[in-house]
């Protein structure tokens, strides 16, 4: 598994797709996706923040719904927004969704192979 | 050694922090380990909070000193001799100086925290502070939360000018922003 990281807008996903030569067709966009049925094709999942506000909002653990997805696809490269560099919210749902998300990221990062956080469109190797 | 240490929500700063002081704590004959909380604890969403991160220093000999405003006065509830200093979290303290205490013009807050941590730093073997990245949301805030903000970032330049070390952390992988990254094992 791949992690890639990074603010809103900074080219993730194509940097992702020229690093590694993925198609769109093996893009899966998460900001869509909420049923996690598929992945059997799946080799980015890009905008994993949303789903992860997703599963929140329905109540489902996002913890245990991307360990399922990843042992289907142990080669997953995941592409997340970061979203923990700003004020502390004032609604109780966007602090507990912010906390989640960045724990989620720490745990994925400890076990994926490759880290990379993408500024400007240029990536930074993590680990 | 002094060591800042940032990062946004969720990134693994503390975890990274507590790492540091242990490795340092290696280095030295004995010290004490102390942890300055600054946060003010209301609700059961600041309990949970508080006991994740008891959890994460226990067993790790912190003995834990709350000082959400004034935060020289954690001095007299340390012993003498050689010790160390783990303070969390610089966002918080600013907030409780800024909104809580005494004083709410952004260059007094400034003035006191950064002569308080300087003190700080001449008494201990090891300072090290989390602060908080919380500058790039984009967000318009109003007046208030804006001079929150420019307290910080006024603080966090003037510490890390200070600092041997500045280190970053993402998604609990420590980036080195000034000097070297701490050893740990």
């Amino acid at each position: 598994m791949e992690l890639y990281i990074g603010g809103y807008a900074q080219g993730k996903l194509s940097y992702v797709m020229k690093q590694t030569g993925v198609p769109l067709e093996k893009v899966l966009d998460g900001a869509l996706e909420t049923d996690g049925s598929s992945y059997e094709d799946v080799r980015v999942l890009n905008n994993f923040h949303m789903l992860v506000r997703n599963w929140l909002k329905a109540g489902v653990d996002p913890e245990e719904e991307i360990k399922g997805i990843l042992l289907k696809c142990p080669r997953l490269i995941i592409i997340s927004d970061e979203v923990g560099n700003g004020i502390v919210p004032m609604e109780a749902e966007e602090r507990e969704y912010r906390e989640r998300l960045g724990r989620i990221l720490c745990t994925l990062a400890e076990k994926a192979e490759k880290v990379e956080r993408v500024i400007c469109g240029i990536g930074q190797r993590l680990k | 050694m002094f060591v800042l240490i940032t990062g946004g929500s969720g990134s693994g700063k503390s975890a990274y922090g507590e790492k540091t002081v242990v490795s340092l704590a290696n280095k030295l004959n004995d010290p004490s380990l102390y942890y300055i909380a600054t946060m003010q604890v209301y609700g059961e969403e600041g309990r949970k909070k508080v006991e994740r991160h008891r959890i994460l220093r226990a067993g790790k000999g912190f003995e834990t000193i709350e000082q959400p405003v004034n935060i020289l006065e954690a001095l007299e509830n340390m012993k003498s001799g050689n010790k160390i200093v783990l303070l969390e979290c610089m966002s918080n303290l600013v907030a409780n100086e800024m909104f809580s205490g005494e004083l709410n013009v952004v260059e007094d807050v400034v003035d006191k925290i950064c002569r308080s941590i300087c003190s700080l730093r001449q008494k201990t073997n090891d300072l090290i502070i989390v602060t908080n990245n919380v500058f790039e949301d984009g967000i318009d805030y109003e007046i208030a939360t804006k001079s929150y903000m420019e307290a910080l970032g006024r603080i966090n330049t003037q510490l890390a000018a200070m600092a041997d070390a500045v280190t970053e952390v993402v998604a609990g992988i420590p980036v080195p922003v000034k000097g070297e990254l701490i050893k740990y094992d």
